[in-house]
């Protein structure tokens, strides 16, 4: 017998099912595939090219395209065989296909030549060229002569909104889009119309794509009739970008991302695969959010710090300006937008006294109790659950977190658990799970119970089995009375509950085999992640998979929590140390990435009064770097080496796309320069170049330094090996050949290294004869970790255990009566810093019960102004369309406020200190706006609108330029030279 | 005795269909009460397959067994609580096919009947009549008829005194020749886009809103109340052929008298076009004909002898399909006539399948070239392709190889013609138009 591939099955650790792997035969070729899917999956992992555009390895099958069909035989005598399509074939042991016949080659290449009848001949000016799954697959059949004579149909392109472009004429039908935004998504702004070789994608009328995964879609199409505009509007081949891997930085999620850069600018996001995280999928403001590195906002230059040359900044410069703070006692702020060994870094050099998290009190109790969960479940990870267990549970319940705000992803992947119950009616009768179409006929509108709980609506109302909407206040109350039903019912199995929500959710609830519970910090309520936290633990007692997710808000906020000591400040006490302490004290503070936006007004200006030195560390402009006296420009994330630790407690490593230009510098570099200005007795403050070697240097110094030794023995190449333009690149500025970027890491920013196979980081995805995102099939064709090994987690079991006295915090809680419901783009500070998010944003509403409308009078789609008592009569006033919601009860509501509205001023200033003030509010007042108002209103949003477009057109014009003017690579010298 | 030898047929009024009274007093109804007191479900299953009764819309899928693939769970099963569905197809877009037209407007009561059999057989509770848009008479006759049922107790629950219930409706389609395929008219009635499903689940199993469904042609289930009045043994003889029953042939194309006729399962084409038919128009000659719809093969004069059951006319290269002839004469051109057929299917594809949505208006275009004079030797070899890309078990449905089969028989039958076009630049018929 021929030698026997193996597959990369072998190497998947992280999947619960057992895999079972069969033998049979392509070609007269012996290969392992797995039983549990189908053919064209199976042909695929072994790394034989098979073309397919209508099937996705998370959408399953259904054979509309026709195009992966090969030859099936029945025995090794058969020598007719029949064509079957692969994606709907189930493998069988021993089964016998050909790839190779000309039957079925024949035919594949038929079916490329029915579809380019209408695909029209732009692959020079298309966006997708060059990564093109039809170009690909075209090739791969081997069709390259045309004989069809007639004319192609047209179609009419709508405007999709700021992020995804549309070009219809160059659609193959192959449904996979449709499927994607309405079956997958959940999204219903978009759809299929017409038949025949006149069917359509697209919305009813031209418009904005309502759903946050609209992204998906640029890479989901199998060609370029969906594109991203952001990226087409400073487009570069994919071929010509300099890529590395890295970490969404938007939410706790830390989805898996390849960002690629050319001429020095950030140019796009794509998706990068980890079967446990995102998967194939990302959320729009992921994938779209990255503008503000390359933004108007952005920090290019140094504040406090002369420089000798006006051309450089050297050693010599920092040290000068930094010399008189040597000794002195300082507090550092940290972040959770930080990294985790940047965060470390400012702990050890200020001392855990004299470290705050940038937490404010609230949050420091979430944060003590968030610590405290994830120790007592660190060995099971059951308050850790991937999105992939995610996908396996079977009853959601949903406690007022909007996760499609907070952390969309997993709003995502729920929407995929729902789908369980449909997959198990199917698997019933025989019906594999990745028969898409069949099962979705079999489950009908059968969905697994999803419950949800909450203080406004949510984008996942349309899928929920029964909701709840209360005040934040009474949800805490429910959610103590549910424990205590649960309770009971354990004890006396088999009584008849009442008809109430919390009865059916108890019902549904010990039916379930998978339950998870989902909460988080938005709510901002200690009391309700206590009630949550004892809820779960109930709950285990009765079910023990039982699962819990407490969204944290931000990339690295379980790193921070990692961090987190008895002595850790929270905001209020770093404002009461420093107004005790007074100068003598602590003469300064250094503010590492963290904008402060959850101190309120007040509490801003009192920190202003004090004579401190404020030292800031920032990427973009915000309100903290404003009022500091040092500011030291950081790289973005894109532009950095670090790690992130996510909701999880996994840590994820993000690499630097491209160098940055002086003095915009990595976070810790900038700090290893404080160290040694500034506190040169600490044992940190040695001289390193690299990230590998800072964490020596903390492994070495420090037994607390929990994350694994850097590998960097392997070469990988930033860029590919078709980029063009090596050494012309700047030729308009110097027919030298600019001299490579050495870089500290493994990461080359050449085209030197390894070309990427399975190995771990992949700054791109490529494989011979696929250039589409789709070559991950070839790269990790089953749902194995895309790093080949398990990611590292922190043991939060290893950490110090908390105190009760930590945990006291729980029991001074401000609950807040008033909901806000932010958009999700805007729900981010560093999104809501591009332009096109700001053109996203929609008008104000407020939800009122039908109660409260009759009383005031007012009519739906009234103007209403309301007004914040915390502010005074006029500054605080805002006004909003009102709506009736019959869910609220008599004395609630809530609304969808665009803060930055709220005065006619649109000063971004202004707006951010009214946001943080209405955070704070606990009165509102409503009444009938007036004319006056209103007018006022609708300026200041046609202000911004107008604003945020000549923005998007400076930074493109700037962007444009430097691709023209500026070397990409400032020749590496600056402060090394000294 | 009519309602003996043309059961289907011998109560059709098209001017004024019988009211339940009328209906009732010619022996209507006499099948259900028999159905729904005397037999249990399982019994009447057996007499059905008794009968060798088989599916008339086309495919000629035993009944019986169809209905028997229906799960029957135990009382104690979540399962046996669901819905079960009985959908009659009356979706008749076909082209050169009525027959449906008739029973449907002629004689409405007879299917409300039969579907009381069907559901109470297959335990449904709820049925749907899907009806083909433009025949709006036959919708209000149909309605009409169940407000007259519900009002007589045949209709809505505890019917004629029994526990049993059923409520049926009409559907009118927005009007696709894809309705017709079972699949895609459960999409369409569940309000979807009307695409085949992809099978399995077959839609006995899981069919309207994922429930189990049967989905019966018009006049397929016409025949029961007849088989349950007068028995199978009774069906089975009426036919002296292999297949049971009768059958409603048509005819149309240039033949003297255009029409229907209720014959035995098996009359021979060769009955039809003549006998019945009158045979063709003064002066012209049967240059070949399509024996039962669109998208069945051309057979040729030399085929009159062929008996018009499924199994003969399979053997002859074609299919019975819905038993309607489409006659073409020598003076009309067979390149015209099958670009003609070929645009109806290109236009009528759902566009979910790549053969089938890109392959039909590819045949159109070269067709288009050919009849215009325009076609090239190239062209017929391309053709060929195309059948062979568009042919069965390469598609998703049955559409496109039903599009395939009237043309690769004409590229094989009418060669001739297709070469002439070729050769003189123009249509031989005419004159390059």
């Amino acid at each position: 017998m021929e030698d026997v591939k193996v597959s990369d099955i072998d190497r998947n650790e992280s999947n619960d099912k057992p895999t079972t792997d069969v033998t049979i035969f392509i070609d007269n070729q012996a290969v392992q595939v797995r039983a549990d899917n189908n053919l064209l999956a199976g042909v695929l992992s072994n790394k034989l090219n098979l073309p397919y555009f209508c099937w996705h390895p998370s959408m399953g099958s259904v054979g509309a395209c026709r195009q992966c069909a090969v030859t099936q035989y029945q025995d090794e005598n058969d020598t007719r065989g029949r064509l079957v399509m692969a994606c709907t074939t189930p493998i069988t042991d021993g089964m016998r296909i050909s790839l190779k016949d000309t039957q079925s080659e024949k035919f594949r290449e038929q079916v490329i030549a029915a579809m380019m009848t209408n695909h029209p001949h732009d692959c020079p000016v298309c966006a997708e060229g060059g990564e093109c799954h039809l170009q690909d697959m075209t090739v791969m059949t081997g069709h390259s002569c045309r004989s069809y004579k007639g004319d192609k149909r047209t179609f009419t392109n709508q405007n999709l909104g700021e992020f995804v472009g549309h070009e219809m004429n160059r659609c193959i039908t192959c449904y996979r889009c449709v499927r994607y935004y309405k079956d997958y998504a959940g999204g219903d702004d978009f759809g299929v119309y017409g038949s025949k070789n006149q069917v359509y994608f697209g919305r009813q009328k031209a418009g904005q794509l309502e759903s946050e995964f609209s992204g998906n879609l640029v890479e989901v199409c199998p060609t370029g009739v969906f594109t991203n505009k952001l990226f087409s509007a400073h487009f570069s081949r994919k071929w010509d970008l300099q890529s590395a891997p890295s970490i969404c930085a938007h939410c706790s999620v830390g989805c898996n991302t390849s960002v690629g850069e050319r001429y020095g600018s950030v140019r796009r996001v794509m998706n990068r695969y980890h079967d446990q995280l995102n998967g194939h999928f990302l959320c729009d403001r992921g994938r779209f959010g990255l503008g503000f590195v390359n933004g108007e906002q952005r920090i290019r230059q140094t504040k406090g710090i002369p420089q000798q040359s006006v051309e450089r900044l050297t050693r010599l410069d920092v040290n000068k300006a930094l010399a008189h703070f040597n000794g002195k006692k300082f507090i550092g702020i940290g972040s959770a937008r930080a990294s985790i060994e940047a965060n470390y870094y400012l702990q050890k050099l200020v001392g855990d006294n004299y470290f705050s998290l940038g937490l404010t009190n609230t949050e420091m109790s979430l944060a003590a109790q968030h610590r405290a969960l994830l120790s007592t479940h660190s060995k099971t990870k059951s308050a850790a659950p991937s999105l992939h267990d995610i996908e396996q549970c079977d009853f959601v319940f949903i406690i007022d977190e909007d996760i499609t705000q907070t952390s969309p992803r997993v709003a995502l992947s729920v929407r995929q658990a729902l789908r369980n119950a449909a997959i198990e009616k199917a698997a019933g009768i025989g019906i594999p799970h990745w028969q898409d179409s069949a099962v979705r006929t079999i489950g009908g509108k059968l969905l697994s119970p999803l419950y949800l709980l909450q203080s406004k609506a949510s984008k996942l109302d349309d899928v929920a089995e029964d909701i709840d909407i209360t005040s934040p206040k009474s949800l805490i109350a429910k959610v103590n009375d549910i424990t205590t039903q649960l309770k009971k019912s354990a004890l006396t199995s088999g009584e008849q509950l009442d008809d109430s929500f919390t009865a059916r959710l108890i019902t549904a609830f010990k039916q379930a085999k998978n339950p998870l519970i989902i909460g988080g910090w938005s709510a901002e309520s200690p009391a309700l992640f206590t009630a949550i936290t004892k809820l779960f633990e109930e709950l285990s007692n009765i079910t023990h998979s039982t699962q819990l997710l407490m969204m944290p808000p931000q990339v690295n906020s379980i790193g921070l929590l990692s961090l987190m000591t008895e002595q850790s400040l929270s905001l209020e006490q770093v404002i009461d140390h420093a107004q005790n302490e007074g100068a003598e004290g602590v003469s300064g503070l250094i503010i590492l990435e963290n904008e402060l936006a959850a101190l309120s007004v007040e509490q801003f200006a009192l920190i202003k009064k004090q004579d401190l030195n404020i030292i800031s560390l920032d990427h973009s402009k915000s309100e903290a770097s404003a009022n500091a006296d040092i500011i030291l420009p950081v790289s973005a994330v894109s532009e950095s080496d670090g790690h992130f630790i996510n909701y999880q407690a996994r840590v994820q490593k993000f690499s630097q796309v491209h160098p940055t230009a002086l003095p915009i510098q990595e976070n810790w570099r900038w700090l290893n320069l404080l160290a040694m200005a500034v506190f040169p007795k600490n044992n940190l403050s040695k001289n390193v170049r690299s990230l590998a070697q800072l964490h020596q240097l903390f492994a070495e110094e420090h037994d607390d330094w929990l994350l694994d030794t850097m590998n960097e023995e392997h070469s990988i190449a930033r860029e590919t090996h078709r980029v063009s333009g090596r050494t012309a690149k700047n030729a308009n500025f110097s027919v030298h050949e600019p001299k490579t970027t050495q870089s500290s890491s493994k990461l080359k920013f050449s085209m030197e290294g390894e070309l990427q196979s399975d190995q771990q980081e992949k700054p791109f995805t490529w494989a011979p004869g696929w250039n589409s995102s789709q070559s991950i099939n070839q790269l990790t064709s089953q749902p194995v970790n895309q790093s080949g090994k398990t990611d590292q987690f922190l043991s939060f079991f290893q950490l110090s255990p908390i105190t009760d006295q930590w945990l006291t915090f729980c029991e001074s809680l401000r609950e807040v009566n008033f909901s806000l419901q932010v958009p999700w783009y805007r729900g981010e500070w560093q999104s809501s810093l591009n332009p096109e998010f700001i053109l996203l944003n929609q008008e104000n509403k407020v939800f009122i019960s039908p109660q409260a409308m009759k009383k005031g009078q007012w009519q739906q789609g009234q103007w209403l102004t309301l007004r914040f008592s915390h502010l005074g009569e006029d500054a605080s006033s805002v006004v909003a369309q009102a709506f009736q919601d019959e869910r609220l009860s008599d004395d609630y509501l809530y609304a969808d406020i665009n803060l930055s509205l709220a005065n006619t001023e649109s000063n971004s200033v202004a707006s951010s200190e009214e946001e943080r003030a209405m955070m704070n509010s606990t009165e509102i007042k409503l009444s009938t706006a007036n004319q006056q108002d209103l007018l006022a209103y609708q300026q200041a949003f046609n202000n911004r609108e107008k604003h945020a477009t000549t923005d998007k057109a400076n930074a493109l014009a700037r962007l444009k330029n430097q691709d023209q003017y500026i070397p990409i690579r400032l020749v590496s010298g600056g402060l090394d030279d000294v | 005795m009519q309602a003996l030898t043309h059961p289907l047929t011998y109560l059709v009024n098209l001017a004024t269909p019988l009211n339940l009274t009328q209906y009732t007093a010619q022996g209507g109804y006499l099948g259900a009460i028999k159905a729904l007191k005397e037999f249990s479900p399982a019994q009447v299953l057996e007499i059905i397959k008794d009968s060798q009764l088989k599916g008339r819309g086309g495919a000629g899928f035993p009944t019986g067994m169809k209905w028997s693939f229906v799960p029957h769970y135990d009382d104690d099963d979540v399962r046996s609580k669901e819905n079960k569905y009985l959908v009659c197809n009356g979706d008749e877009m076909e082209p050169g096919t009525f027959k449906d037209r008739l029973l449907l407007e002629g004689v409405p009561h007879q299917l409300i009947e039969a579907m009381i059999i069907a559901a109470y057989t297959i335990g449904a509770n709820k049925a749907y009549i899907f009806l083909r848009g433009e025949y709006h008479l036959a919708a209000k006759r149909l309605q009409i008829a169940i407000d007259e049922a519900y009002q007589a107790g045949w209709l809505g629950s505890g019917i004629q005194g029994t526990g049993y219930q059923l409520d049926l409706y009409v559907h009118t389609s927005a009007g696709r020749y894809i309705c017709g395929e079972e699949t895609a008219l459960i999409n369409a009635l569940e309000g979807k886009r009307a695409n085949p499903r992809a099978k399995p689940p077959f839609p006995q199993v899981a069919g309207l809103f994922g429930k189990p469904t049967i989905v019966n042609n018009v006049e397929t289930l016409s025949n029961l109340p007849h088989i349950l009045k007068n028995g199978a043994q009774w069906f089975k003889d009426v036919s002296p052929n292999s297949d049971a029953g009768t059958k409603i042939y048509g005819a149309c194309g240039r033949v003297k008298s255009p029409g229907l006729w209720e014959l035995p399962m098996g009359a021979t084409i060769g009955q039809v076009l003549n006998d019945h038919a009158g045979g063709m128009s003064d002066g012209l000659k049967l240059k070949g004909l399509l024996p039962g719809g669109a998208s069945t093969d051309f057979l040729m004069p030399e085929h009159l002898d062929v008996p018009m059951d499924y199994d003969s006319i399979a053997k002859a290269g074609s299919r019975l399909g819905t038993g309607g002839l489409i006659v073409l004469d020598d003076k009309n051109c067979p390149v015209a006539m099958v670009l003609n057929l070929l645009e109806f299917f290109a236009q009528e594809s759902c566009g979910w399948c790549t053969p089938c949505r890109d392959g039909t208006p590819w045949a159109v275009e070269i067709l288009t070239r050919i009849e215009h004079g325009k076609g090239s030797l190239d062209d017929i070899d391309s053709l060929l392709n195309l059948c062979d890309f568009m042919w069965i078990g390469k598609t998703h449905c049955a559409l496109a190889p039903g599009a395939v089969e009237p043309l690769k028989s004409a590229l094989k039958y009418f060669n001739d013609d297709f070469m002439q076009h070729i050769e003189q630049g123009c249509c031989p018929y005419h004159g390059g138009r």
